[in-house]
């Protein structure tokens, strides 16, 4: 039986509705769609949507007491949650460079949780 | 301040720490220390007073022969022998009562020729105004000219056809005032407990005996009850009663000092004759506050709810609306803040100020509404004269500190002020409320201040952090951060205004150290 | 006696515009150029906004808000500007002096050779958008709670009303449930979001947050700590209907109802501001009606994608190395007027017609198919063509040196988006 998936396209301010029509996971049909990149939009989101998960954990002595981390990379959309879950307990010491890997794999990704800053130790002034 | 538990006893408890309570403690410590204030809020002046909209009154707008007119008329004419040595400001800046088309109801003007009505708004409403102060001995009013109302107030509507200068008008911070008095108390002695509730009066044999609170008990000779708007629960405990305080909400709106100072000079209101009472209203007015913020207000709207201190979508448009025509060009946007409190009116709409027959050494300070903050000085002196006949000694102690010296305040000093501070302290040099330029040593200081902040509003109201234009937007956890570390407990203890008004909560995280 | 500092340049704020400013006019030859920053690091509000989407435009990379700042902050470390750091600049006179305070050198009176604001905006308030109710704890704007959040690692609140589509308050709604919270819905006074479509997905439909529009909160209940919103529909006037409202219970609730141009200094500098942007004039050297006095970024006008604001900045910076150095005299300028479907244009003034000049502005309304376009005295210079324009997008126009392909004085120029497109 066919299935039907709303998306809207965020690839530029037109925001087109997209619907994705599929059977048993294979793509059948993308309407809504006023062009191409909507239609693989639609694809992606169907098949494989990753985002990018942004965030933050504990740091230990630094001149500031959370430090920005990211995914270095997108991953499936579904472990959002399960990653940002398994930096709850993660303190860091400072101080901590930029691109510093804080979590490896995050959920079984193959992604590395990345420091998206430096931070300096509590006693120096932190970007100067 | 004060020691953690209650005291046994005191030679007299002043329930209620508001303006009321803390005037008449004040004075009480010039002639005995033996002081105990106490409170069921979090901070001093944590109730009707911290909503007072800070007018000083002439008196002009109270019913001769009423207490309250009378107690006004003096009150304000002691007021700077009142405030002297407090450190705290008071500025006599006037009102412009402003007579216009809109002054007589409707239905009366309607009733008179065109001619007959220009010149009852013209000659003769002046002269009832000026009349009415001679009456009551209100000092300095004098008849101004359209041409002279524009002149003084450029704002106000060119509908205008005279107005009334009352220059002994004046305002003040009320919760300033009230911390300082406070304040001014605990260097002379007396003892504040806040988070103390009184749920019994103690009353033996026609004598009062002390209080019972939510925290023990206190032995004392004599109680004032200054508890406001719960005034007359409070009078019931020592079977002293019988009014009811039926509570009246007020509310004022404030505006951005940068858009609106000089916006208006003195305050500035519109003179209107009520069509069925024919009582006098003065229907609150346009003021500049002494930091120069216009302010808008106050509403009077009756609740049945003591607690009521919500503002309605409909008294915002009643404010602007009443306002679009005395001054039809401020500024809307601009508008930054709106608060309200609940007045403490009786059904006789009078102070009941006295001791009680009842309960011997038990005095009412009750149905303090407005002008009860410009009649404070006289209210006290009236109580004296109970409270003296009830046993607080007549003479003056020689140890009395005059003085209540106020922390500095670092947006108002000059440059070379500042430089000296800092050089001694550098959290001087620290600014961590933009809007109003509050800096670090001045967040300290209100922490470990004779009645010390314990709550971001109680920083607020000694500070003015989060007073401006961003509402705390830039130093609300700066604030809580500072506070909490001067009071050695976590972040996540800070309240907004006492038990329950959490500021934070415990994340996911930990925070590590 | 202290001695006044007199640096070429004086950069007021250090967020994406005073960086980028101050990196350009050092860039062009300033050797003395002073920066100043309230906080304890650089970077203004970047280092909160840890979410990305940063940096497609000026680094043609998606990077975060603390790793777009970083850039700037290495690079700057490499030039010899002067960084003052917990520095609040107090007053700024019409004469260009300068009083600011630290906790190091007491009061610092400059008097520099030109100035640039970078001060930023800051966030419209509840009563500024006169919600009425109580006035308990609880009630935030989503940019105060962002640094609550991650700068801090302090929870606002528990159960979350957001109100106000913009895209902080997007992001916000995406922060707080990863960060447990539970966010009930967001609310949007417009009948179309405040925010751009990819936060509308990604910070709501991905975590299955409802978003409201043509609602607005009508009553915030709640003595000590909110307790509860009523929300409701809103008519064509965008005011309540009554028989539309709902109970709903929360300890927090979160505006994110718009943004406003930091001007103060500038009214105290005796600038004049534009009331529909709430900025300053600028020209097309980011000059503002006081000679020696630029402006960029968001104290110009809220431009909500930081790459645009450090174009700004370069613009700015580069504009007063060019003041200081080459002692220019502005020609007397010529208007640039907002036509069909566009709320403002900045600059607003072009004073040297006689170079690029990059255009921003905003439609007052969505709009389909259409082309904006540029016009001298009514004569089309330069146009795009457009699927589709948005309130909440802005646009960006380059026109290259007007007079010299007209060799005419041109009068007035027009920024239009007129129907017909792609």
């Amino acid at each position: 039986m066919a299935n039907k998936h709303d998306f809207v396209c965020i690839n530029c301010p037109m925001s087109c509705s997209l619907e994705l029509t599929e059977e048993n996971g294979e793509i059948l049909e993308v309407t809504g769609n006023d062009c191409k990149i909507g239609k693989r939009y639609a694809e992606e989101e169907f098949k494989d949507p990753r985002r990018v998960v942004t965030t933050t954990v504990s740091v230990r002595s630094g001149s500031l007491p959370m430090l920005p981390v990211r995914s270095a990379e997108a991953i499936p959309k579904r472990l959002i949650t399960d990653a940002v879950k398994s930096l709850e307990g993660i303190v860091v010491d400072a101080p901590v460079k930029l691109d510093q890997v804080v979590l490896e794999d995050v959920a079984g990704t193959g992604v590395n949780i990345i420091a998206s800053r430096d931070l300096a130790s509590a006693s120096i002034q932190p970007n100067t | 301040m004060t020691p953690a538990g209650l005291p046994e006893s005191a030679q007299v408890v002043v329930i209620g720490a508001g303006v009321s309570g803390c005037s008449i403690a004040r004075e009480l410590t010039k002639y005995t220390p033996d002081i105990v204030i106490i409170d069921r809020e979090s901070d001093v002046a944590d109730a009707t007073t911290k909503a007072n909209n800070a007018e000083v009154h002439s008196g002009i707008g109270e019913k001769i022969g009423t207490l309250k007119a009378k107690l006004n008329v003096r009150g304000n004419a002691l007021y700077d022998d009142f405030v002297s040595g407090l450190g705290v400001d008071f500025r006599r800046q006037g009102l412009l009562i402003v007579i216009t088309p809109r002054t007589l109801p409707e239905e009366v003007a309607a009733r008179m020729p065109r001619s007959v009505h220009d010149f009852v708004l013209k000659q003769v409403m002046p002269r009832l105004i000026m009349l009415n102060a001679r009456r009551k001995g209100i000092p300095g009013l004098r008849m101004v000219s359209r041409a002279e109302v524009y002149r003084m107030e450029p704002h106000v509507t060119r509908s205008a056809v005279a107005g009334v200068f009352d220059p002994t008008y004046g305002m003040v911070a009320p919760y300033k005032l009230t911390i300082a008095l406070a304040e001014h108390s605990v260097m002379n002695g007396a003892r504040v407990f806040l988070n103390t509730e009184v749920s019994g009066v103690n009353v033996k044999d026609g004598r009062v005996l002390g209080v019972t609170t939510n925290r023990g008990d206190i032995r004392a000779p004599i109680v004032v009850n200054a508890a406001g708007v719960f005034a007359d629960e409070v009078a019931d405990m020592a079977g002293a009663g019988g009014f009811r305080i039926h509570p009246r909400k007020g509310a004022s709106l404030l505006f951005d000092r940068e858009e609106t100072r000089e916006y208006v000079h003195s305050s500035v209101s519109e003179f209107r004759v009520r069509g069925k009472t024919k009582a006098h209203s003065k229907g609150g007015g346009a003021m500049p506050t002494l930091e120069g913020n216009l302010q808008l207000g106050p509403t009077a709207i009756e609740t049945d709810d003591k607690f009521d201190t919500s503002i309605s979508a409909e008294e915002i448009q009643e404010i602007f609306d009443r306002f679009y025509y005395l001054l039809p060009d401020f500024p809307r946007s601009a508008m930054i803040s709106a608060f309200s409190g609940i007045r403490a009116p009786t059904e006789e709409e009078d102070f009941i100020i006295g001791p009680s027959e009842a309960a011997r050494g038990f005095v009412n300070v009750a149905g303090i509404q407005s002008p009860g903050l410009a009649s404070a000085p006289a209210i006290v002196e009236m109580v004296m004269v109970f409270l003296h006949d009830l046993g607080v000694p007549r003479q003056p102690r020689s140890d009395f500190d005059p003085v209540r010296p106020a922390p500095p305040r670092f947006a108002e000093l000059s440059n070379e002020e500042r430089d000296r501070l800092i050089a001694g302290d550098p959290r001087y040099g620290h600014v961590i409320c933009r809007c109003e330029q509050v800096t670090e040593a001045e967040v300290v200081n209100a922490a470990h201040g004779i009645i010390p902040a314990t709550t971001m509003d109680g920083v607020k109201r000694r500070t003015r952090t989060g007073m401006g234009r961003c509402q705390g937007g830039f130093c609300g956890y700066r604030v809580a951060q500072i506070l909490a570390r001067e009071m050695g407990v976590p972040v996540t203890d800070m309240t907004k205004d006492g038990d329950g008004s959490w500021v934070f909560t415990t994340g996911k995280k930990t925070i590590a150290v | 006696m202290k001695k006044t500092r007199k640096p070429q340049l004086a950069v007021i704020g250090a967020g994406p515009a005073g960086l980028g400013a101050a990196l350009a006019a050092s860039g062009a030859g300033l050797r003395d150029v002073m920066l100043i920053e309230r906080d304890f690091e650089l970077g203004g509000i970047l280092p909160q906004c840890i979410h990305d989407g940063f940096g497609s435009i000026v680094f043609k990379e998606v990077m975060t808000g603390p790793e777009y700042a970083q850039r700037f902050v290495e690079e700057i470390r490499r030039t010899d500007v002067e960084i003052m750091l917990n520095t609040m600049v107090l007053d700024m006179g019409p004469d260009m002096r300068i009083t600011a305070v630290n906790d190091r050198e007491g009061i610092v009176e400059i008097e520099p050779e030109s100035i640039v604001l970078a001060m930023g905006c800051r966030e419209r308030t509840r009563h500024q958008v006169m919600l009425p109710g109580f006035r308990p704890a609880g009630v935030i704007t989503a940019g105060a709670a962002q640094r609550d959040i991650n700068i801090e690692g302090l929870m606002p609140g528990r159960k979350i009303v957001i109100l106000g589509s913009g895209d902080i308050g997007l992001i916000m709604a995406r922060r707080f449930t990863l960060e447990g919270a539970r966010v009930e819905g967001v609310y949007e006074l417009m009948d179309h979001p405040g925010g751009i479509t990819r936060n509308v997905v990604q910070c709501l439909r991905d975590f299955e947050i409802p978003l409201h529009l043509s609602h607005t909160v009508s009553f915030i209940h709640g003595r000590k700590r909110v307790e509860a919103v009523t929300v409701a529909e809103v008519d064509a006037d965008l005011k309540p209907r009554k028989e539309t409202e709902r109970f709903v219970p929360c300890d927090t609730l979160c505006l994110s109802v718009g943004l406003i141009p930091e001007n103060e200094l500038s009214k105290h500098a005796g600038i004049q501001l534009d009331p529909v942007t709430a900025g300053p004039f600028v020209d097309e050297r980011m000059e503002t009606t006081v000679d020696g006095i630029f402006a960029c970024g968001n104290v110009v006008n809220v431009f909500d994608l930081v790459d645009y604001v450090t174009h700004s900045a370069q613009v700015a910076g580069r504009g007063a190395a060019e003041y200081v150095l080459q002692g220019r005299k502005r020609q007397s300028p010529v208007k640039v007027v907002a036509g069909r479907n566009v709320k403002y244009v900045v600059p607003q003034f072009v004073s040297d017609l006689n170079r690029d000049v990059d255009f921003y502005f905003r439609v007052e309304h969505p709009e389909r198919a259409v082309t904006a376009r540029i016009l001298a005295d009514g004569k089309p210079l330069a146009g795009k063509k457009h699927k589709m324009v948005r309130p909440p997008e802005m646009l960006k126009q380059t026109t290259e040196a007007l007079d010299v392909s007209t060799g005419e004085k041109t009068r007035e120029l027009t920024v239009e988006v007129i129907p017909g497109g792609e």
